[in-house]
């Protein structure tokens, strides 16, 4: 049981070093192209909340199954959802160059 | 064949048979969460794309300081609230009571932080898409999508720490009933909270970080 609280402290110190880390980035006069990188520590620590607060690993097999496919649905959605607005070229017409 | 005869209902072959059919429940359940703010960061994405200065600039108006404060508020009170399953799962059914309403007044202080101080300053800043709004061209229009994401997700995760708060208390209220062989409601109501406090994770770096430093 010990063993169990410190995985829950441990987890709450590496979830409010996270925030700290994202907090200090955000002042970052980050690029374009570098600002999708701030929810890296977001997705790391939704990973620890899964495994630190609600034991994901230790859960039955049919949760975990449920957890994956929760996750692999939300990536096939914003995959195919990103698809068209990240590969489309806008060319400006006559109307828009007119402005 | 009743539970208070031996442990289970009778669809279940055994006590825990009942209990992971009940987690798992809940796993299919967030799941399905998923994929209700899916489309939400989605549109996000979407607009963001569209428009990024505007985003950038609509980003730049929120408070910060209160976001991350209310992220280590619900953060915080995931944590009391695993402590409560810790004790319960050890016999201990005051110190568990105890860390739910600590876990309890955690997700209260985040909706008066969010819905009593940080709305109304933005509705004072002007800050609710119309035609009072705040920002001016050119980042206008773009800005006023920032704020219809704003307002539109914190609404909804709102309704959700209501929904939450509301099961905590429901357990609180019910807590003379579970042992540490018997306590599913509680692994249950901890798996949702913990759920919401994980959206809030992904909206905090969507709403208040990213394009900050722009």
């Amino acid at each position: 049981m010990k063993l169990r609280a410190k995985q829950l402290f441990t987890s709450y110190l590496l979830l409010l070093i996270l925030l700290a880390v994202q907090f200090g980035v955000a002042k970052l006069p980050l690029g374009e192209a570098a600002r999708g990188f701030v929810l890296l520590p977001a997705l790391i620590m939704v990973g620890i909340v899964a495994i630190g607060f609600m034991e994901l690993g230790k859960g039955p097999r049919t949760a975990r199954f449920f957890a994956v496919a929760g996750v692999v649905w939300l990536a096939i959605l914003l995959g195919l959802g990103c698809l068209d607005p990240m590969t489309r070229v806008l060319y400006p017409t006559q109307s828009t160059t007119a402005d | 064949m009743t539970e208070a005869v031996d442990g289970h209902e009778f669809q279940y072959s055994t006590a825990r048979h009942q209990a992971e059919t009940a987690v798992s429940g809940m796993w299919l359940f967030l799941a399905t969460e998923m994929m209700f703010f899916g489309p939400l960061f989605l549109a996000w994405i979407y607009c963001r794309h569209a428009g990024p200065t505007a985003f950038d600039a609509g980003a730049k108006q929120t408070d910060l300081f209160i976001g991350t404060l209310n992220t280590a508020l619900l953060i915080t009170s995931s944590l009391a609230y695993s402590f409560g399953v810790f004790f319960i799962e050890a016999g201990r059914r005051r110190a568990m009571i105890q860390c739910l309403i600590i876990a309890w007044l955690l997700g209260g202080a985040f909706m008066l932080l969010k819905f009593a101080v940080e709305w109304p300053l933005d509705f004072e800043k002007g800050l609710f898409p119309g035609a009072d709004f705040a920002l001016a061209p050119p980042d206008r229009n773009g800005a006023q999508l920032f704020f219809v994401f704003y307002f539109f997700t914190t609404a909804i995760h709102g309704l959700h720490v209501i929904v939450g708060l509301g099961l905590i208390a429901w357990v609180v209220l019910r807590a003379r009933e579970f042992t540490a062989s018997r306590h599913t409601p509680i692994l249950v109501v901890g798996l949702y909270w913990s759920f919401v406090d994980m959206v809030w994770i992904i909206l905090y770096p969507l709403i208040y970080l990213i394009g900050r430093g722009a």
